[in-house]
């Protein structure tokens, strides 16, 4: 397994500037990944930790005016090698006075059409993307078929218009939508939101690309429709085994489904490893905001005791004012006194502490 | 499954033809009554200033039709529209009908020569600055929009015909007089100017601007960038057809409106200018004609409005 990765994304930074240019909100600030190919690499975090703006970055479709990416997102697949960050900075010139930003002019139309030459021959083929929230994410004017038929068209080697829609029913059929021939011509508005996430599940597949991006793919959906939508996806990894990229803020949706997992928190990653290793409760050596994800999850012990979840105190980071020292600090549980004015005032790296497994927190390095 | 997508639009029709119908007689009677109580007869302005006895006067009324109850007139009229008979213009004798076509045919050449103008003008000013946000280039194009938008038909018409015409000698002054070399320019000088100056343009660049920029930020927008389709394609019925047609429906009446001033200022010889001359004669059979053509005009764009939303998205049809 272990080779060039599918998807590197190296250093990752996305900036929002405000109107007055002065501050700036870090959505992304300072990431790595690295998707291996046929694995699931799952990205959990609370909401505003910088996950789906990470999904968006890479597949350029942070379309605010302000935004800004840095990087390097290397894509190597059979047929594409390429930085899909090359050369974007020329688009963006930012003025420093005194280690301070204080003017930021973006040639946004620009900066949309590089980035659109960028990914021609990358969006939709090489990268395939399911998005929260399938009714607002299915164009509401043309048939659940059609849209699929469309994205095979364009993005495989069928050309032909009739052996699109048979590989469109074919699909339709992969994610399990009952009578797929009747539902080829409903539009999105005639299906459930189940079924409208099926065949966008469907839809990204069919162009059977290298990677396939999941932001939320369970986020809008029922309690009970989310586990049908999670053991659908379980199977098609079994079957079709596409490399993923999976950001959930359900750990139980990650857990499933995820072979490896990072832990994404104002912008950074904080822990990457194995999720078996990461996720379950078993194991102690993790970063203490996993440890708190992890505790605000019901366990079937806890609803027996009717004990009350544990909420992570304090508020998600504020991206606008980083904390000088450990992103985390305000809110963590396991300061000591020992490592306290470490924790406060110097940011951990991320490092290694077993095969692996990457923590950013000094407990782990000052023992 | 094709039965049910055709479904929609015949019910439409029909619904439309029997709100038509019901909205003519409505709008026949109402000018008729308004008509019937304004001041002045055809028959005081045929005849006057000609030396004429009130005997003569009173032979010609009763050759026409004579004094009689509104009610009876009213319902003479309306019996006479049921057998398709629209009767003759007062003042020239000739059948109402065939006159209100033939100048209602170079009304709509007018008007929808004029539409096409202000979209040639108004859609690709939308279209560019919905794309690349407000920049200096098309703040400057849309305020053009609104001064030509706010500039009064018949002072743009004169400016336009003093220019063209005393100045440069370009064209005769009177329709169709003469086979000159540029007289396919003197067509287009009208439809031009209602073109730029019907007070449309600048709500076509503001709505389809608007409508347009809210479809690009829509989510199914993003899902057609991602898997590498055109976002023009995928916004096309939503942010382009929908506002266009909405737009073009609710501004024909204002068209309409400023065609007859423009046909009057250029001497059209259509329905605009034939509607003024009628009612300056208190031509009752004349007027009542064009009303109904006219009215006719501007349900039919409601009804192409409402076509394009139904065959554009089939749920309206539910709503």
């Amino acid at each position: 397994m272990i080779g060039v990765p599918v998807l590197k994304i190296e250093n990752l930074r996305t900036y929002f500037y405000s109107s007055s240019k002065q501050a700036f909100s870090r959505a992304v600030d300072g990431v790595n990944l690295a998707l291996e190919k046929g694995e699931t690499l799952g990205i959990v975090g609370e909401s505003g930790s910088g996950k789906s703006v990470t999904a968006l970055s890479v597949m350029g479709l942070v379309t605010a005016e302000p935004g800004v990416i840095t990087g390097n997102i290397g894509l190597k697949t059979d047929g594409v090698q390429k930085n899909l960050l090359q050369d974007i900075e020329d688009y963006v010139k930012i003025t420093n006075e005194n280690g301070r930003t204080v003017e930021v002019s973006k040639d946004n139309p620009g900066w949309q059409r590089h980035i659109d030459r960028v990914l021609r021959g990358v969006r939709g083929k090489e990268i395939s993307m399911i998005f929260q929230n399938p009714k607002l994410s299915m164009n509401p004017f043309s048939s659940v078929g059609k849209q699929i038929k469309e994205a095979i068209m364009l993005n495989t080697s069928i050309n032909n218009a009739q052996e699109a829609r048979e590989r469109t029913l074919y699909w339709l059929e992969q994610v399990k939508i009952d009578s797929p021939r009747l539902r080829y011509d409903n539009n999105p508005y005639g299906l459930s939101g189940g079924m409208c996430q099926r065949a966008m599940i469907a839809m990204a597949l069919s162009s059977e690309p290298s990677v396939l991006i999941a932001d939320e793919p369970t986020t809008g959906l029922d309690a009970t429709i989310q586990s049908k939508i999670v053991s659908l996806l379980e199977e098609l990894k079994s079957s079709v085994g596409v490399t993923t990229l999976l950001i959930s803020h359900d750990i139980d949706v990650i857990k499933t489904l995820s072979d490896r997992v990072s832990v994404m928190y104002g912008g950074r990653v904080l822990e990457s490893g194995p999720s078996k290793e990461i996720l379950s409760a078993a194991h102690n050596d993790k970063h203490p905001y996993t440890a708190a994800l992890l505790a605000s999850i019901p366990t079937a012990r806890q609803i027996k005791a009717k004990s009350y979840l544990q909420a992570i105190k304090g508020d998600v980071l504020d991206t606008i004012n980083l904390p000088s020292g450990c992103l985390f600090y305000a809110r963590c549980h396991q300061v000591t006194e020992q490592i306290k004015m470490q924790c406060k005032h110097q940011e951990p790296e991320l490092r290694e502490i077993s095969s692996n497994h990457n923590v950013r927190c000094w407990r782990f390095f000052n023992a | 499954m094709k039965l049910a997508s055709i479904k929609p639009i015949t019910v439409l029709i029909s619904r439309e033809l029997a709100i038509a119908a019901l909205l003519l007689l409505g709008i026949s009677f109402l000018v008729f009554m308004v008509l019937f109580l304004s001041p002045g007869d055809p028959f005081s302005s045929l005849l006057k200033d000609q030396t004429a006895s009130s005997a003569i006067g009173t032979a010609a009324r009763s050759e026409i039709g004579g004094p009689a109850p509104w009610y009876y007139q009213y319902l003479a009229w309306l019996g006479n529209i049921m057998r398709g008979n629209f009767g003759t213009s007062i003042r020239t004798g000739l059948p109402v009908l065939r006159e209100v076509i033939r100048t209602g045919i170079n009304t709509l050449y007018l008007t929808l020569g004029s539409l096409l103008i202000t979209l040639l003008i108004a859609v690709p000013i939308a279209v560019f600055s919905a794309r690349r946000g407000f920049t200096a280039t098309n703040w400057v194009l849309t305020m053009f929009t609104y001064v030509v938008s706010a500039l009064p038909v018949f002072w743009l018409g004169y400016i336009v015909i003093y220019i063209s015409m005393h100045r440069f000698g370009l064209f005769p002054l009177a329709f169709g007089s003469g086979a000159q070399t540029w007289s396919w320019v003197y067509f287009m000088l009208p439809v031009f100017v209602l073109g730029l100056s019907n007070g449309t343009m600048s709500e076509v660049v503001r709505h389809l601007r608007e409508e347009l920029s809210r479809v690009f930020s829509e989510e199914y927008i993003c899902t057609a960038r991602a898997k590498g389709a055109s976002i023009w394609k995928h916004s096309f019925k939503e942010g382009f057809l929908i506002p266009i047609t909405e737009i073009v429906a609710t501004k024909i009446p204002f068209i309409l409106g400023g065609a007859v001033v423009v046909e009057q200022v250029f001497n059209w010889p259509g329905m605009g200018r034939m509607a003024w001359q009628a009612a300056q004669d208190r031509d009752f059979p004349l007027i009542l004609g064009i009303t109904l053509m006219a009215a006719l005009f501007v349900r039919l764009g409601s009804l192409i409005e409402r076509a394009v939303h139904i065959i554009v998205n089939p749920r309206f049809a539910k709503e």
